[in-house]
């Protein structure tokens, strides 16, 4: 075998952050490799650096032995890495072969389209999927007339036409069904056979196993294992993404379950993004919701909230059937929501913190006339409860720090005495000291009654601060832990799917 | 330094400072032109700025950018409507009232709605809107002046009232008032500020965005129509573009008071000092004999300048 693609100690920072310390990849020609690790582990983080996209701190990469500098995602085409994106836009107006060479259309003398050479190039791609395309399938028909499946064909052949060495498929088969799933499959034998190689980044576990050659394990930045697929098994793996358990943050001691009716029920809810989620919720119950990251939990948390609403399903808050379709029948419900997202989501840019905390309240209480004087005193102490260094009611929100305008937003709900939070990745981006004080504090609302849904892309938050954690993937719960069952081992293995 | 600085862009300091130095300015080329009686006059022209400025303000600070081009074509529409309506009668000016502002807030919601539920772009849907009533309007008319005010609507806007002062002012100052409790003392005041902030925010925290953006141009289309009343008060008649004068000043208004085209922004106080500076502007630059289309290269000269002013203390502060 040929060494085609060799990463070494490749590091990556943000300022502060480190996303990559030690990253390394060995890719031989023609293999099927996976990429496996833990959100943040730093793979995607090793994918962009590959494929031209972020600039690397320092390390080396050397393709056939020879070193390269990739300084941008021209250059890493032109040394043969291309990328494969699942949302690679199509434009459904135009041909297959006008989608296939879309903005590296060869020209003519004159700097007009060359379209006979177009064609050419085209039917040589299609020729080599015949097989597996199915009718209808040809350069000139539109792409609006073509299956998904088809449209996922031109996806690729779009990658294809630009003959690349290798490919990284980052989650390439998240939205595909079972049958899709096999064709991509049969399409990426076929490219090994040609001796292309593929770089595979999944969150099934089964499909690692099915399709890959070799494994590839990183862990908080770093490269940590190498497996050769066919020598392994799931356990070994696992335990190579979760380390050293018993280097684990100490769970606090068990609360004993409550034994008070569920607050909420959900019944095989079900939207575009989630599949027939059930669970129920207690008061003074903290439920995480884990997994790899974009498997449905936000997207549950705001079904819930009514910010994209279930199309099946039902939900029952204190044994009564409710019908949640927009974010105000949920906070009349005394629903909280609190995204990580806070830019986004949450802050009123340029408006003072009184108003910013007020936003909620007023939604839930709908009083005609404000009088800002007579609420002070109620906004100062629920900003109060999280410790929020502030000048004053009213200045403005950008004066704050990330993790001082969370706790504000915190506290925007807090002000409205909720009995369910959903908290959507609530620490994303603040810091430690905040993180803290929020934990402190969920831990606190939930021993006085609220029932919480949290929602964290780090484990180890779920693992130190849920009574039980629900382990998402794709868009469905693939797995429960609770109790004794409460193991980063548990939860990275329920996170790449159900065993099979 | 810095105070200084923040002090100097800050909009309604800048705002008054433009009032006084074009007061005095006035008063230089044209003796008596600050004089008591002349002031009055002036702040008159500035109340119907002011109350076309008031719906507009309302617009741009609900956000998604926000502005109503079709307040000149729903002044006329006003005009018109409240002189057929009065016909010279002091009886029927409640009714003229009603009428005009009843058809004005309407064109207003079909404005939101299509902001809103359509989501054309604010710009296109109420320039589309002002061809439309404009058509209408000469359709109707025929092109040829109509309607007369009534001689009480007319003293309300020109003879003193109370204190030496016309009914008009009384009537802005009110206006003043009002908005400052809606927008300062009213549920709905705070959720405007927050769909003009951040729309995504103001919906995740359980705010109808839609109902309230197009009842924001309901209102602008209301306040306009209104105008269109104290017009003809004003003038005596009306005629179908009496409205047309009013677009360009309304937006530069708003703009000169600190109200910010991104939306979230400002308030009407700033906008009715706004109303004055480009009313006394108007008056300077009439003083200076310039013609309509001189007028109209300043006053764009004007916003441009503005925006670019406003748009670096905005990154600065940023």
């Amino acid at each position: 075998m040929t060494l085609l693609l060799k990463a070494e100690s490749i590091t990556k920072r943000y300022g502060a952050v480190v996303a990559l310390s030690d990253g390394g990849l060995e890719l031989e020609q023609g293999e099927i490799h996976a990429l496996l690790g833990a959100n943040g582990c730093g793979k995607s983080t090793l994918c962009k650096i590959i494929a031209g996209t972020v600039a690397k701190n320092s390390g080396t990469l050397s393709i056939l032995g020879r070193a390269v500098e990739i300084g941008g995602p021209r250059e890493a085409e032109a040394l043969g890495v291309a990328l494969f994106y699942q949302e690679l836009s199509l434009v459904p107006q135009l041909s297959v072969a006008d989608n296939i060479f879309l903005g590296r259309e060869q020209r003519s003398g004159a700097g007009f389209l060359d379209a006979r050479a177009l064609r050419r190039d085209t039917e040589q791609l299609i020729a080599r999927f015949a097989e597996v395309a199915g009718a209808g399938f040809s350069a000139d028909a539109l792409v609006s007339d073509l299956s998904p499946d088809q449209r996922q064909i031109v996806e690729i052949l779009k990658v294809l036409a630009r003959k690349p060495r290798i490919i990284i498929f980052d989650e390439a088969t998240a939205a595909l069904d079972r049958n899709q799933v096999a064709l991509f499959f049969a399409i990426l034998r076929e490219l090994k056979a040609e001796g292309v190689s593929s770089i595979f980044i999944t969150h099934r576990m089964d499909e690692v196993f099915e399709i890959t050659d070799r494994i590839t394990v990183m862990r908080n930045g770093a490269t940590v294992a190498r497996f050769v697929t066919a020598e392994t098994d799931r356990q070994a793996v696992v335990h190579a993404m979760v380390g050293d358990v018993t280097a684990l943050a100490e769970r606090p001691a068990a609360r004993p379950r409550s034994d008070k009716p569920a607050r909420l029920v959900l019944e095989s809810v079900g939207n575009k993004r989630v599949q027939q989620v059930s669970l129920s919720l207690r008061p003074g119950e903290i439920v995480g919701l884990g997994g790899l990251q974009g498997q449905g939990q936000s997207s549950l948390l705001q079904g819930l909230f009514g910010a994209a609403p279930f199309t099946s399903g039902t939900i029952r808050l204190d044994g009564e059937q409710v019908r949640i379709s927009r974010p105000s029948h949920a906070i009349g419900k005394g629903i909280a929501y609190v995204s990580g997202d806070r830019g986004r989501d949450a802050a009123f840019h340029g408006r003072s913190i009184f108003e910013n905390i007020a936003a909620a309240s007023f939604s839930k209480e709908r009083p005609a006339m404000v009088w800002p004087g007579r609420l002070r005193e109620r906004f100062t102490k629920a900003a109060a409860t999280l410790s929020t260094k502030y000048a004053g009611l009213s200045a403005p929100i950008g004066s704050l720090s990330g993790g001082n305008q969370q706790k504000i937003f915190i506290a925007r709900w807090l002000a409205t005495q909720p009995s369910v939070l959903l908290l959507d990745d609530p620490t994303k981006g603040i810091d430690l000291g905040a993180k803290a004080d929020f934990f402190a504090l969920a831990r606190r609302l939930a021993d006085e009654g609220a029932a919480i849904l949290f929602y964290s892309s780090e484990d180890a938050e779920l693992l130190s601060l849920c009574d039980r954690i629900l382990v998402f993937n794709s868009g469905a719960v693939a797995g429960e832990l609770e109790g004794e069952a409460l193991t980063a081992y548990n939860l990275t293995n329920a996170a790449y799917g159900r065993a099979a | 330094m810095n105070r200084l600085r923040s002090t100097l862009t800050d909009p309604l300091v800048l705002a008054t400072l433009s009032i006084l130095v074009l007061l005095a300015a006035g008063e230089a080329l044209s003796p008596g032109f600050a004089r008591g009686d002349q002031i009055v006059r002036l702040l008159v022209v500035s109340a119907i700025l002011g109350l076309v400025a008031a719906g507009q303000s309302l617009v741009v600070i609900g956000g998604r950018e926000g502005i109503d081009l079709s307040v000149g074509a729903s002044i006329s529409l006003g005009a018109v409507l409240a002189g057929n309506v009065m016909a010279g009668q002091d009886g029927s000016i409640f009714l003229a009232v009603l009428v005009a502002g009843g058809a004005t807030f309407l064109i207003g919601l079909i404005n939101g709605l299509g902001v809103t539920m359509l989501r054309i772009p604010p710009l296109v849907m109420t320039l589309g809107m002002t061809g439309v009533v404009q058509g209408a309007l000469i359709v109707i008319s025929r092109g040829i002046p109509s309607g007369n005010a009534a001689p009480a609507l007319m003293a309300f806007v020109n003879r003193p009232l109370v204190f030496g002062l016309p009914g008009i002012l009384i009537l802005w100052a009110l206006v003043g008032v009002l908005m400052w409790v809606l927008l300062r003392r009213t549920r709905l005041g705070y959720a405007i500020y927050a769909i003009g902030s951040n729309e995504r925010a103001a919906e995740l925290t359980g705010l109808p965005v839609r109902a309230i953006r197009t009842l924001l141009y309901g209102l602008s289309g209301l306040f306009a129509g209104l105008t269109g009343v104290i017009v003809i008060g004003y003038t005596g008649n009306s005629f179908v573009s009496v409205g047309d004068q009013y677009v360009l000043p309304s937006v530069i208004a708003v703009v000169i008071g600190g109200i910010s085209l991104a939306g979230g922004q400002g308030n009407y106080f700033g906008a009715m000092l706004g109303a004055i500076a480009l009313t006394l502007l108007t008056s300077v630059l009439t003083t200076l004999q310039l013609e309509f289309w001189g007028r109209q290269l300043i006053f764009g000269a004007v916003l441009l300048m503005l925006m670019l002013l406003y748009g670096r203390a905005g990154r600065l502060r940023a």
